[in-house]
């Protein structure tokens, strides 16, 4: 692709013909591989179709690389597949577990930022570059519980896993919001403290409070709050252009909504590549 | 800190907040793990809903969810691909109290778990008719067809497949389920990208068992004949190529 990636949207099945025929510069599109691992059909074909003429992001949410044990191979062969039929421009996943001794949650589970944790999921995240043969992005997930017993916070536990795998970083800024609120920590000095040369890409999501709870939960069923949106200005002027993604992925609004939280990125991401 | 991080905490989100003691407790613990709890349970519920929507056309999203939170327990994911989560769904509505009331629950959503598997089979091309033009009723017994990846089939005591087809969308599902007493089968088809479905009988669900078991074009017949004398089997046949129920004529060797 000779154009630079500016903000993309999460690709979703009831967007199809739409994202097919929009000709937005710099768009791109995120695809959650586990919606693909099929062995023909329909879905496939209509990614076929996407990646023909869009760059197109790779976002798993389920090889469980914070596990205490290697990343499933099978997973990770089914991901090697989709990896070479599609030459995505971005691959990413999650600083979260999912899956133990073959029982899959399907959340993004914490876990103790210990050193031994660090090591583990280093490994992991070495394994997954050496099959797939390329660099990935790795996400901070939301967080809901305060753990005892961290070695390291959450920046410094992702610098070193960068520094230790080349692995980039994929930075939510509605995660660290929403984090921020519920662990009680400022998201302004968690964004500044983040080593700029390492993100590859952004997560812009909504987020709503929980029922029961002072807890905000990122339900990525909402437009990305103005909060946010504030937080990314701050981490993009300091840190330059990063392809970043409207992210969406419950009570999908029609296909122009989307794009036109899509549009307030791509002019800010625009206006700073003149800066940078 | 003692070990066993992972297992501990998934003993919290099951209801034992105490085993991750070491880690956290009390009021944000209880409030945290709740929200892993939630999340962990609708994310099995939606996809129970995507994958069995006649199913959810019938008890609606609340009654479905309930029963996936129950299913999962007896049945959780084993792969983080959830595409293909659900195969125990349909016996274990069987066993589900509140689906007593509803015998034809489980025939729906075995029917929706078929559609499933045809939607996600490999590509393959139809057989194409002009490929039958070498065969003649003497070398039956040399031949035999090859399914289609995406052909799926399956018989039923009553008339569930009707009642299957009455309930997809666009048009709305009818006021009175009715399920008629009449044995009937179901097969899907994709030949293409789209998915057909057409009710069958016992003569011709015999003989696209046939043919999946490898048997010979006459042995499917003589079974579809047994299933249902009198069957117009040349009229059946050229359907279901017509159809794209098949990718292959190959010589039995
Ligand atoms: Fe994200």
């Amino acid at each position: 692709m000779t154009q630079p990636l500016t903000a993309g949207v999460s690709l979703k099945p009831q967007h199809y013909a739409d994202a097919l025929a929009c000709r937005a510069e710099g768009l791109w599109f995120e695809a959650h591989p586990e919606n693909y691992m099929a062995a023909g059909g329909p879905r496939l074909a209509w990614l076929d179709a996407i990646a023909r003429d869009k760059p197109i992001s790779l976002h798993g949410v389920g090889l469980s690389l914070a596990a205490d044990e290697a990343p499933d191979e099978d997973h990770l062969a089914a991901l090697k597949r989709l990896v070479d039929r599609y030459q995505p421009a971005l691959v990413s996943e999650h600083l979260a577990w999912s899956m133990r001794r073959g029982v899959y949650a399907p959340d993004l589970l914490p876990f103790p930022r210990t050193q031994a944790a660090l090591a583990r999921i280093a490994d992991n995240v070495d394994r997954m570059q050496e099959v797939l043969g390329r660099r990935v992005l790795i996400e901070n997930p939301s967080l809901y519980l305060p753990l005892e017993g961290h070695d390291l916070g959450e920046v410094a536990f992702l610098a070193a896993l960068s520094r230790r795998t080349g692995c980039g970083l994929l930075v939510d800024v509605n995660n660290v919001f929403v984090s921020a609120h519920n662990l009680g920590f400022s998201a302004e000095a968690y964004l500044d403290a983040l080593p700029a040369e390492a993100v590859g890409e952004i997560h812009l999501a909504g987020h709503a409070p929980d029922a029961n709870a002072d807890l905000l939960i990122d339900t990525h069923g909402a437009p990305v709050a103005e909060a946010v949106w504030r937080l990314y200005g701050r981490l993009i002027a300091r840190i330059g252009q990063r392809p970043t993604l409207i992210e969406r992925d419950d009570d999908i609004p029609a296909f122009q909504d989307l794009m036109a939280e899509r549009e307030r990125a791509h002019a800010l991401l625009t206006r700073e590549t003149v800066d940078a | 800190m003692p070990d066993g991080f992972h297992d501990r905490f998934l003993a919290a989100v099951g209801g034992d907040e105490a085993a991750l003691a070491p880690w956290c407790a009390g009021p944000a613990a209880s409030a945290g793990l709740a929200v892993y709890r939630n999340t962990t349970a609708k994310g099995a519920a939606d996809a129970l809903a995507a994958q069995f929507p006649t199913v959810e056309r019938v008890v609606g999203p609340a009654w479905l969810a309930a029963a996936a939170v129950a299913h999962a327990a007896d049945h959780p994911p084993r792969t983080a691909s959830l595409l293909t989560y659900g195969e125990a769904f349909g016996g274990w509505l069987t066993t589900f109290p509140p689906a007593a009331d509803m015998p034809f629950l489980a025939d729906l959503a075995r029917l929706d778990w078929l559609w499933t598997g045809a939607h996600l089979a490999a590509d393959a091309p139809p057989l194409e008719a002009t490929a039958l033009a070498r065969l003649t009723p003497e070398s039956f017994a040399r031949y035999r067809l090859v399914l289609h990846p995406a052909t799926r089939f399956a018989g039923f005591d009553d008339g569930a497949p009707s009642l299957w087809q009455a309930l997809q969308p666009p048009g709305d599902p009818p006021a009175d389920l009715e399920l008629g007493d009449a044995p009937e089968g179901l097969v899907f088809v994709r030949p293409g990208l789209d998915i057909d479905h057409r009710v069958i009988g016992a003569g011709t669900l015999a003989f696209l068992a046939g043919c999946g078991a490898g048997e010979s074009l006459a042995a499917a017949a003589m079974d579809a004949l047994a299933a249902e004398p009198g069957l117009d089997l040349s009229t059946v046949f050229a359907g279901l190529v017509a159809a794209g129920a098949f990718t292959e004529l190959r010589t039995l060797s």
